[in-house]
């Protein structure tokens, strides 16, 4: 009796766990195939009376609306947000991986004050860079331009990378390295031809997690890149919200495209995301 | 070539990189706090580098940072960001211990169940702040239309339209994305758990509550104090979600000091008194990061975790 009782509270707990996790994100779908009017009704119907893909027409430019200019920089801003994406996270596989191994196997120079140097980096408002980001990139020419965002996105997830390459390295024998010496590879080729073919789960992590951290980035980009046709997806869909004209069921829509491929990621690599996350957090 | 040579080549691009992105605008925004940045005047003093003219604008010393201390709204934004930041850690580490305890039962359809975990935590600021918009809104909310069905309210609430309100709100909506987090890293953490240490418990007769108090609590106190540490910073540095729903206001009501060193230098484009605003948050980072440093160095290094 009394374990049914305590099976009836656990299945209880957990359906309010899911609907704490998922509702809001199912209700910000579910706004998104909703006319605005259907949603201004009271009483409110939690399943909508008419559903349309109207907004993500109006979104997508294949339907015209009163706001269509502001809706028209979506599709080119998301082109933006995947380009400087994809570039940090190559730019992190490659410079992050490599000195992470560093520091997994060999006696790096300064190896704690540099260690300890990374962790506040990681733990650094990034937005205290940005006054600097401003005059360096306007003297360099790199204001409104890709290439300024690819590099201050590098200051928050560099050292992520490291952290999580380091101790997905730790966990693969030395002895790896080791045998590869013996059989004639030299140091660099032991690393790149032997370690790194058998660490895809840790470049999976650091990868997904690096490609996630900048797709969702918003205030730098909302600050550096203000120019039309340079800034990414999250400073457009704020710039909608702020604006009283358009309808929420239209921004919900915008929201919705927006926040799939970051959740369609981090879903099909969860079990590495979470493996690497796990360890890079706890382990010093 | 030595070991020690080797090891300095793999970490080189790492470091040039680090040194471009952090280290100099680092330093550069410090100097900014200690100067007088007129943005429009840029023909000063400079420093020429590589064939880049970078302004280092006139020298004031400690005055933005003087009058700062002496600005009754960088007190107020202190005391906000402080009660901010502790409600966020209690909630963040009562919700994401409260979801490691369930998921952490036997059940079916488990997998999936931690799966759900990652879906707040992987949007964006901007999402997570318009979708709560769809919840919480005066005319369209869903929590609205959901209180009215059953007949709690009368009429419509506007929770962002009184400061104390919308800073609770702020503070539980950020903990909506970043609890998940914590509970990832709790479950890990109960993984580890020898078994034999709870059937020890159990024939001793412990129930589950003494099982929670004696065997799962102590052996998670590592992990609960690093989300301690980890939920702090981000509380301090809380920041795009404020900018997605309330601004800062009504009023100052929101203000804390991420925003309004953010506002300071951005807003009202006066670099010298916003770096400084954002430097006390730096300093307080560091701290935090020295806590942190001690935390997974020596505590969490041998145990829980494998």
């Amino acid at each position: 009796m009394k374990r049914r009782a305590s099976r009836t509270f656990v299945y209880v707990s957990l359906a309010l766990v899911a609907v704490w996790l998922v509702g809001p994100f199912v209700w910000l779908f579910v706004t998104s195939v909703s006319y605005q009017r259907n949603l201004l009704t009271r009483p409110l119907a939690f399943v909508p009376p008419e559903v349309t893909l109207d907004n993500y027409r109006m979104v997508l430019g294949m339907m015209r609306f009163h706001a269509e200019g502001q809706a028209a920089k979506i599709l080119p801003s998301m082109l933006n947000s995947m380009i400087v994406a994809a570039a940090v996270t190559i730019v992190n596989l490659i410079v992050g991986t490599t000195a992470g191994y560093a520091y997994a196997r060999f006696r790096v120079p300064l190896k704690t004050l540099s260690l300890f140097a990374l962790l506040f980096t990681r733990m650094l408002p990034t937005v205290v860079l940005i006054p600097a980001y401003f005059l360096l990139f306007k003297a360099l020419g790199l204001q409104n331009t890709l290439t300024g965002l690819v590099l201050a996105y590098c200051s928050f997830t560099l050292p992520f990378t490291i952290w999580i390459m380091k101790a997905y390295f730790e966990t693969i024998p030395a002895d790896l390295d080791k045998s590869a010496l013996v059989d004639g590879c030299n140091r660099l080729q032991a690393y790149y031809r032997v370690v790194i073919p058998v660490s895809g789960p840790g470049l999976v992590a650091g990868g997904a997690f690096t490609f996630m951290l900048c797709w969702n980035e918003f205030i730098v980009a909302q600050i550096l890149n203000t120019k039309l046709g340079t800034t990414t997806l999250p400073p457009v869909i704020a710039g909608m919200n702020g604006q009283i004209n358009i309808d929420y069921s239209v921004i919900a829509a915008s929201g919705f495209l927006s926040a799939l491929p970051a959740v369609l990621l981090v879903l099909a690599f969860q079990k590495y995301m979470v493996q690497g996350l796990t360890a890079g957090s706890v382990k010093g | 070539m030595s070991e020690r040579s080797f090891a300095s080549l793999l970490i080189l691009p790492a470091v040039v990189v680090i040194c471009f992105v952090v280290v100099f605008p680092l330093a550069y925004s410090l100097w900014m706090s200690f100067a007088d940045v007129n943005l429009l005047r840029t023909t000063g003093p400079a420093l020429e580098l590589l064939g880049i003219r970078i302004p280092l604008f006139r020298y004031v010393g400690l005055q933005n940072y003087v009058r700062l201390l002496a600005d009754p709204l960088y007190w107020d934004s202190f005391w906000r960001t402080a009660y901010f930041v502790a409600a966020f850690v209690v909630e963040t580490l009562v919700a994401g211990l409260g979801m490691a305890l369930v998921l952490h039962e036997r059940f079916l359809g488990r997998p999936m169940m931690r799966s759900l975990l990652l879906i707040p935590w992987s949007l964006s600021r901007v999402v997570v702040g318009l979708l709560w918009i769809g919840i919480l809104d005066v005319e369209f909310g869903a929590l609205n239309g959901l209180l009215y069905k059953a007949g709690l309210i009368d009429g419509y609430v506007s929770f962002l339209k009184s400061g104390f309100s919308a800073l609770n709100v702020l503070v539980s909506v950020y903990m909506w994305n970043q609890a998940p987090f914590a509970t990832l890293l709790l479950l890990a953490g109960m993984q580890s758990i020898p078994l034999e240490l709870y059937m020890a418990a159990e024939v001793d007769g412990a129930g589950y509550w003494q099982r929670l108090r004696h065997v799962t609590l102590p052996a998670l106190r590592g992990i609960l104090f690093l989300v301690l540490v980890v939920s702090t910073v981000n509380g301090f540095l809380m920041l795009d979600l404020i900018y997605i729903l309330t601004m800062g206001g009504p009023g100052n009501e929101t203000t804390t000091i991420s925003w309004l060193g953010f506002q300071t230098a951005f807003q009202f484009f006066k670099f010298g008194p916003g770096t400084a605003i954002l430097y006390t948050l730096t300093a307080l980072c560091l701290v935090l990061t020295v806590v942190y440093h001690k935390l997974v160095f020596r505590r969490l290094e041998a145990d829980e975790i494998g």
